[in-house]
């Protein structure tokens, strides 16, 4: 089978922004309810300057990938939050708790799609997110916190596709991994 | 009474302590370990009365540690902390000797509910 960019739909059943929106919500509550809320954008917001990137993959019949995308300067802050710890965190800290983000947003998407295989370990990157060409953007959340930039996105082969490969999950830049 | 945490993330590790004592269980001393492999290393040199541990980590699973664990004879009580909570999921813990699988985001209610009949 040729791969191509050219998509077929994704199933009806697939994750979609309102199921993304939940699973982030979901989080936020349970693991960032006592600071300040995050606010989803209206709009699509593409982050421009340094940013953090934080992905996990999805293998199976509908390979994916999950990452949360935040402002470099965000991810300390994101951090502290998460760990209900503002002093003393270390880089491998940021890196850790943004990997343990885009795992549990990973790990409910996958319950939301149909034959999926294993979900992988977290991996960080200085950059934007590189899905392969295989994959299309399936959800994708904008929000705001604390005056930084969030972006919560999916991507999924499309089934037609499914038997070409894998969505490719490029190692670090930073040399970090969780 | 003794409960070891198993995962890779440190972040983690210190949320589930921080959701156990949140639970109610701040009587409970709590040991740690990183992967699967120093998890079931740990069961034997702590000799834990609970572990909760991740699914995926480096090294060993934590369901690759569950069946180490059963395989040796250890039949501490097990149960899962993991962001996968699907059904299918749930099964293969239940099928391998799981208590149970308290699935990521959670709650301190969660934590509470799935740990009393274990810890009291």
């Amino acid at each position: 089978m040729t791969q191509s960019t050219e998509t077929a739909p994704l199933e009806p059943d697939a994750v979609e922004d309102e199921a993304l929106s939940q699973i982030v919500d979901a989080m936020w509550s349970s693991y960032f309810g006592h600071v300040e809320p995050m606010l989803p954008a209206f709009e699509p917001h593409d982050i421009e300057g340094p940013v953090l990137c934080a992905s996990v993959g999805i293998s199976g019949a509908r390979p994916g990938l999950v990452s949360v995308v935040v402002e470099k300067a965000g991810a300390a802050p994101l951090a502290g939050a998460l760990l209900q710890e503002d002093e003393g965190l270390t880089d491998e800290d940021v890196y850790d708790a943004l990997g343990e983000i885009a795992n549990i947003v990973g790990g409910n998407v996958k319950a939301l799609v149909p034959d999926a295989g294993a979900l992988g370990l977290p991996g960080i990157v200085a950059a934007q997110p590189l899905p392969s060409s295989a994959a299309r953007q399936a959800a994708r959340l904008d929000a705001n916190w604390q005056g930084h930039w969030l972006t919560f996105v999916v991507w999924l082969a499309a089934p037609a596709q499914a038997v070409a490969g894998h969505v490719k999950h490029t190692s670090t830049d930073t040399g970090q991994e969780d | 009474m003794k409960a070891l945490v198993v995962d890779d993330s440190r972040v983690m590790r210190q949320i589930v302590i921080r959701t156990l004592r949140q639970a109610g269980y701040d009587w409970v001393d709590v040991v740690q370990a990183e992967n699967g492999k120093e998890g079931f290393d740990a069961v034997a040199s702590e000799q834990p009365d609970l572990v909760l541990s991740d699914w995926n980590m480096p090294e060993a699973t934590g369901i690759e540690m569950l069946h180490n664990l059963r395989a040796s004879g250890q039949d501490v009580p097990f149960g899962f902390v993991t962001s996968e909570g699907s059904e299918e999921m749930r099964e293969k813990a239940a099928a391998a000797g799981a208590l149970f699988l308290i699935a990521k985001p959670f709650t301190p209610e969660a934590f509470a509910e799935a740990l009393k009949p274990v810890l009291g």
